[in-house]
């Protein structure tokens, strides 16, 4: 199911959104942006939880059937989809199993899942006969998405999932999220402010701000690019996507090979095979014109100069380097810059003091 | 306690138990209506739920006296669809004490369902579920506190009437004179006795209902639900 989804709201306070987007099966769309930059709120038009006011032209379109234009309205349930809340709305009065069935006995359509499938998923066997007041946050916010998934429903929209509960929840349920956009050929679409989540997650991105789009593209193009720098200032980092390649136990080691180039990251668990996203840090990427013989960094890979920052004020630059059709980032200092001549173009070797974060997630 | 007391005990909780019923259908729907509308004609509406408390029964009564004659708007009315006068009837009585009692059926409803958190209930329309089946499978049972406390307070207040009956009602036994009339009447020809029975009887089973909805209130304390803030 695509969904297409043309959007002219105006607040009386003065806030609008202006907006076309298109969201496409399989893969995460993530509308990233900070907080009132309207992505909530063009979340809730396309589940139809808002309608917009009668001066408000919207248009919400999921496959060949209109949900929302100038005639036609069609109400939240019977849309076919599932939402994710923020907060996780479980229903107090039932046990998380209680919930579950809530959910079952009102399918959209039976998507196959059953409840032992996403009870493994999402690790919920023991939280079944439990009342939704002993759950933890994270906890509770999991049994939410296997209440939303066993809806059978036909796109999950997502705002904010993880907005509401701690960092070490949060670590602990992104890799649930990610294996189940694996694991299930549907439409999601992910709201967040948090960058590390995007980066974790998304397929495609729309950049918003002040209800306007200011980018749309692949999340690793628009996560990499000197222009929209979204890892602002000293947090810069690029994502790429590798697939673990074999395992050095001897050395406590995992390769991962990303476009035809090895790196070399501490013991994964994950089988080789498996796709694995990585961040790399532009403050650990350094440059070098020829490949050092002797160092103890065990990632340099040979990249292409693409795009170097226009230099500004301060000393260190970023510079946007390609291996195949990927990106990484690297910040040097303009000094080195103009000591190494760098152009665009050139043929360089980076070396990467660390590779970190989204794969650590998976402990 | 005398025949001619009893059937009028009987005659009250007949009547409390006829007039929460009625509530229960149209004072639900109304108390739905004034926790989630935005018309503007909630706020005319809202006041007049409530003056049943402040305004002297013997007003209401009095105005529902005209009403209720034959000739009246309802009284007329009545008589082309039953044949018989509703003044001094039974039937009369429960209509009075529903618009007596509407506010203690209705605020506490009405509180009961704004705390429903209207996420609660996308989240339940996200999943599937009709307005209908959303009201009946969250909202009632999210609510039976509220239900609770509201049918007792209104079948309570009921029983306590007095003014009203008087206006239009009358004292007719079997018919018309409940508990409070009939305690009047002891009192007026000076059978104390017969008017301590009522009078204690009354007292006792206030307290004890008002005890049974605080001791109910307490133990079905649900855990909250915060709304979701909104970027």
């Amino acid at each position: 199911m695509q969904i297409e989804a043309d959007i002219y709201l105006e607040r009386p306070n003065g806030f609008s959104i202006e907006a076309s987007l298109k969201i496409t099966d399989g893969g995460v769309t993530a509308l990233y942006g900070p907080s009132g930059s309207g992505k909530s709120t063009i979340l809730r038009l396309i589940a139809g939880l808002e309608r917009g006011g009668n001066n408000d032209r919207i248009k919400i379109k999921a496959g060949d059937d209109v949900w929302h234009d100038e005639e036609r309205f069609v109400p939240v349930h019977r849309r076919g989809i599932g939402f994710v809340f923020q907060q996780h709305q479980l229903f107090p009065h039932l046990t998380v199993r209680g919930n579950l069935d809530y959910a079952i006995k009102r399918r959209h359509t039976d998507n196959g899942i059953d409840i032992a499938q996403i009870s493994d998923w999402l690790a919920l066997d023991s939280l079944m006969s439990k009342p939704i007041q002993q759950l933890s946050g994270g906890e509770a916010q999991r049994a939410s998405i296997a209440r939303v998934l066993l809806s059978g429903a036909r796109c999950i929209l997502m705002d904010e999932p993880l907005g509401s509960i701690d960092q070490m929840a949060r670590a602990r349920i992104l890799p649930y999220l990610d294996r189940l956009h694996r694991n299930l050929q549907l439409p999601f679409v992910y709201v967040s402010h948090s960058l590390e989540e995007i980066n974790y997650l998304a397929d495609q991105l729309y950049l918003l701000d002040e209800g306007r789009i200011k980018a749309s593209g692949s999340m690793f193009e628009l996560g990499s690019s000197l222009e929209l720098n979204l890892g602002s200032g000293e947090d810069a980092a690029a994502v790429i996507e590798c697939v673990l390649a074999g395992h050095e136990t001897d050395y406590n080691l995992t390769q991962l090979e990303f476009e035809g180039t090895r790196l070399f990251v501490t013991t994964r668990h994950q089988k080789p095979g498996s796709v694995l996203r990585v961040r790399i840090p532009a403050r650990d990427v350094s440059i070098v014109l020829s490949p050092p013989e002797r160092t103890s960094i065990l990632n340099v890979i040979r990249t292409t100069v693409e795009e170097i920052e226009t230099p500004s004020d301060n000393p260190g630059v970023l510079v946007r380097l390609a291996i195949g059709r990927q990106h990484i980032l690297a910040r040097i200092t303009r000094k080195s810059l103009d000591k190494l001549g760098l152009k665009k173009g050139q043929s360089v070797y980076a070396q990467i003091k660390s590779i970190a974060l989204l794969s650590d997630y998976e402990d | 306690m005398e025949h001619q007391d009893l059937i009028a005990v009987w005659l009250t909780f007949k009547l409390a138990f006829a007039t929460t019923v009625v509530l229960l259908v149209l004072g639900t729907p109304l108390a739905w209506w004034l926790a989630r509308t935005r018309h503007p004609v909630k706020v005319f509406v809202e006041p007049l739920v409530a003056l049943p408390i402040i305004l002297p029964p013997t007003v209401i009564g009095f105005y529902l006296l005209i009403a209720f004659a034959p000739n009246g708007i309802i009284g007329s009315w009545w008589i082309t669809l039953t044949g018989s006068p509703l003044a001094f009837t039974f039937n009369a009585l429960v209509i009075g004490s529903v618009i007596y009692s509407l506010p203690f059926y209705v605020q506490p409803l009405q509180v009961a369902f704004e705390n429903v958190q209207q996420s609660i209930l996308d989240a339940a329309a996200t999943l599937g579920a009709t307005p209908a089946d959303r009201f009946f499978s969250l909202v009632i049972p999210l609510c039976r506190r509220g239900f609770i406390t509201a049918s007792c307070l209104a079948f309570a207040h009921t029983v306590g009437e007095f003014g009203i009956v008087l206006m239009i009602g009358g004292n007719i036994a079997g018919e018309t004179r409940v508990l409070s009339i009939a305690l009047f009447d002891h009192v007026e020809s000076m059978q104390y006795q017969r008017a301590h029975i009522l009078a204690a009887g009354l007292l006792g089973f206030s307290f004890l209902l008002l005890l049974a909805v605080y001791t109910l209130n307490r133990r079905w304390q649900f855990g909250t639900t915060v709304n979701a803030d909104r970027s």
